[in-house]
């Protein structure tokens, strides 16, 4: 087991944030941050808005646009990804938006939510395939990294915290033991 | 902390005092208290800059998503502290905290992962907490099985200042009634997970009640004491906590020493030398050199107290009196700068815990549970020396587990806000042998411009830090009973949590480079010789009585516990033991 994969064992156990995580720790000399807003032109980021959405669609609460998950994508790429993570990244948003404007004759910001979840539902089958037999050194697919940077920038916002979970921010006292059913709010992460 | 606790260095000084303390973490933040306490006059040395209580917490109150990097490190910071991104400390909220890698240079002659913090309250910010007492079994392991030499103590001189230093930092636990771990002063245990409750009954009857699994043994608060509430179970400890609820040198050495009105504080101060003289084979003082300005200064003192972490107070020492001797004071024994330890860790396992699906926890607990050492005790024989303890968990997992049997669409974002099942795992830490080769040293090779080496001197020159100042090489591995150690850690941690009812366990090891348990220790170590150790059975050094080192850099062995408290207890213990001399006039 890799370096990378016993800090995700050690981060399960002590509840720290797993997902994605492997992607944050790399990293090689003479790579610096990049202004997002240099790496992502404005209609890049409108495209990232609308896959996080079709990630996480608004329902009865807020979907994954609402807190700008575009703009929280690019910045994670470009501040916190090494060179090769983010052109993965890059590359498989231009090969995402390629082959759905290619298949339906206009670009991914304009596409009705129904049609963008047909088509990331495929994209999302290929990269699991992709993912299962892929070799150690192989990148990871980018709409696993689209997937994850959603969840993450999704979960941990504001809004999302405060009215999807439960969050508090001093809880007093720790309970080893409380009734849970499903449906009731969890705690979110502080 | 107020203004007139700091040494005003812009008008003239005193430069005399009783005693000088080297650091400000865990050990140097006790022997201020003490010191200080007993009426003398301190001056405190840290070579970082100053970090007030609760004030300079800067992201302590911060809530997740006011962290731009939502806890990630950038690149930026990843190319700047490369020796903090190998393991799980680089998070986004504590990178301030980790001493700057390009200004603060090390060699690696073997791999060696230094976590350094260079600012007021050092690691005792930053610490796991953890706070167990060494047991008589771990002070006459030396004695017994023949490697390194014996330690000089016994568990009873040091048994009360345990008791001591637990009653004012504030440990709570539980009482175990084991030979191997003594129970010491108390606050109340945490509470165990519902899961890890019956994971204990379990391995307790599975193992005929030789094997135990209880809440860990921990330095935050669950009562109130003097001046600190009490923890409120936010996790966020090593941001600095603005309750005062775990224990650092800012939330309890600190206010005690600065509330005796005898101690001073002089920051960006990093101590190059002790001051040694010839004639009464005794320390004057230290030297210093400002960090911000440059300029050297020297204070004198009647004793010195060296807490400047294991591998800077041995630094400090191979630097000083080395026109007396040249492998610097304290190296007449051959020893300074040998029998360098740490824990070796990077191993463990998890699995799942099926059911209990109708509970989950409240709060975040800053603490796990512990399993005590049981290898090499009683009738469990091993075919290597010494043994090892584990620290472990259980949660459920939460949107932060990888939830990838979810596609995407609204089932996934349903799926986020469920909880998924238990896992329950634990990760182990194993005692390191004291072994002479095991060493550091002060780098004094030659390095070209590629930095390759050389013995040409018209081509290379010396590695220093910023401020010119030599650096230490470190030379140490795991040896052989370490490495068969490892595996029985995984092997005995699988069938322990089989016992417990876990499925689907997975272990790992990928293998420890010294200094990664951030349990370093040794190189200038206590003995009852002077011919093969550094200091006495109080810490003196032995070539220069009123000069005590006691941090880590004074352990003679490493045992498998957390050795903070053991520091605490040696350096209140010491710090007794100088002033009872100095006004026997012994020293």
């Amino acid at each position: 087991m890799d370096r990378r994969e016993v800090i995700k064992r050690c981060a399960l156990l002590t509840g720290a944030v797993v997902i994605g995580g492997e992607l944050f720790m790399t990293g090689c000399k003479n790579e610096h941050a990049v202004d997002p807003n240099v790496m992502f032109s404005s209609d890049q980021i409108a495209t990232l808005d609308a896959i996080g959405e079709t990630i996480i669609p608004t329902t009865n609460t807020i979907g994954a646009k609402d807190i700008g998950i575009g703009a929280f994508m690019a910045k994670m790429v470009a501040e916190c990804y090494s060179k090769k993570d983010q052109e993965q990244f890059n590359m498989g948003l231009k090969s995402i938006s390629e082959s759905f404007e290619k298949t339906n004759k206009k670009p991914i910001k304009s596409a009705s939510p129904e049609e963008l979840k047909s088509f990331l539902t495929n994209v999302d089958n290929e990269a699991r395939a992709y993912m299962k037999s892929k070799k150690d050194d192989d990148p990871t697919h980018a709409f696993v990294m689209m997937r994850q940077l959603t969840i993450l920038g999704y979960c941990t916002s504001e809004k999302v915290a405060n009215e999807s979970f439960n969050y508090v921010a001093v809880p007093g006292k720790f309970d080893g033991a409380v009734p849970y059913k499903k449906g009731d709010k969890t705690m979110a992460k502080g | 902390m107020q203004d007139s606790l700091f040494l005003n260095t812009k008008a003239k000084e005193s430069h005399t005092f009783d005693a000088i303390v080297v650091g400000s973490g865990i050990s140097g933040g006790w022997a201020a208290k003490e010191l200080t306490q007993k009426g003398l006059k301190v001056l405190m040395l840290e070579r970082g800059a100053r970090h007030d209580h609760i004030k300079d917490y800067k992201t302590a109150s911060n809530h997740p998503w006011d962290f731009e990097h939502r806890g990630k490190t950038t690149t930026k910071q990843k190319e700047d502290y490369p020796v903090i991104h190998r393991g799980w400390a680089a998070q986004e909220e504590v990178m301030d905290a980790w001493a700057n890698e390009k200004d603060c240079p090390y060699t690696e002659v073997k791999p060696f992962t230094w976590w350094r913090s260079y600012r007021m309250g050092g690691r005792s910010l930053l610490w796991g907490r953890q706070s167990y007492r060494w047991s008589e079994m771990d002070f006459e392991a030396n004695a017994i099985d023949g490697n390194g030499v014996d330690w000089p103590i016994r568990y009873k001189d040091i048994a009360p200042w345990y008791s001591y230093v637990e009653k004012f930092a504030g440990i709570s636990g539980s009482k175990q009634g084991l030979s191997q771990l003594p129970d010491g002063e108390f606050l109340p245990p945490m509470d165990l997970t519902v899961v890890e409750k019956d994971a204990a009954a379990r391995i307790k009857k599975h193992y005929n009640g030789q094997r135990h699994l209880f809440i860990g043994r921990v330095a935050n608060l669950t009562a109130p004491i003097e001046g600190r509430t009490n923890c409120q179970f936010r996790s966020r400890c090593w941001e600095g906590c603005p309750f005062g609820g775990y224990f650092s040198t800012q939330s309890s050495t600190l206010p005690a020493a600065a509330a005796t009105g005898n101690l001073k504080i002089r920051v960006d101060s990093i101590v190059t030398k002790v001051l040694y003289d010839k004639d009464t084979k005794k320390a004057t003082g230290v030297e210093i050199l400002d960090t911000q300005t440059n300029q050297t200064y020297t204070y004198y003192s009647k004793i010195v107290f060296l807490c400047a972490s294991a591998l800077n107070s041995t630094w400090v020492l191979l630097n000083s009196a080395t026109d007396v001797w040249q492998g610097g004071l304290g190296s007449s024994s051959g020893e300074l700068g040998h029998n360098v330890m740490d824990h070796h860790y990077n191993l463990g396992a998890s699995g799942k815990i099926e059911g209990y699906e109708e509970f989950t926890t409240y709060g975040r607990r800053p603490n796990g549970f512990y399993i005590p050492r049981f290898a090499n005790i009683g009738s469990d024989k091993r075919d290597f020396l010494r043994g090892y303890g584990y620290q472990g968990g259980s949660n459920r997992g939460g949107w932060w587990r990888d939830v990838a049997e979810l596609a995407i669409g609204a089932d996934l974002k349903q799926g986020l806000t469920e909880l998924g099942g238990w896992t329950l795992g634990a990760g182990g830490f194993g005692e390191i042998l004291p072994h002479h080769d095991n060493k550091i040293m002060l780098d004094t090779r030659l390095y070209d411009k590629d930095g390759n080496v050389t013995t040409d001197t018209s081509k290379g020159k010396t590695k220093t830090d910023k401020w010119g100042l030599p650096i230490l090489a470190m030379d140490a591995e795991l040896r052989d009973n370490e490495k068969a150690m490892r595996k029985a850690i995984v092997d005995d941690l699988k069938e322990m949590l089989e016992a417990a009812g876990a499925k689907d366990i997975d272990t790992w090891d990928t293998g420890h480079n010294m200094g990664h348990g951030i349990h370093e220790m040794g190189t200038a170590r206590m003995g009852r010789d002077p011919k093969t150790s550094v200091l006495n059975g109080f810490n003196q050094v032995w070539d220069a009585p009123n000069v005590f080192v006691t941090d880590g850099a004074c352990m003679t062995s490493s045992a498998c516990q957390n050795p903070s408290l053991t520091y605490m207890a040696l350096t209140a213990r010491a710090a007794d033991f100088a002033v009872s001399e100095l006004k026997k006039m012994n020293l």
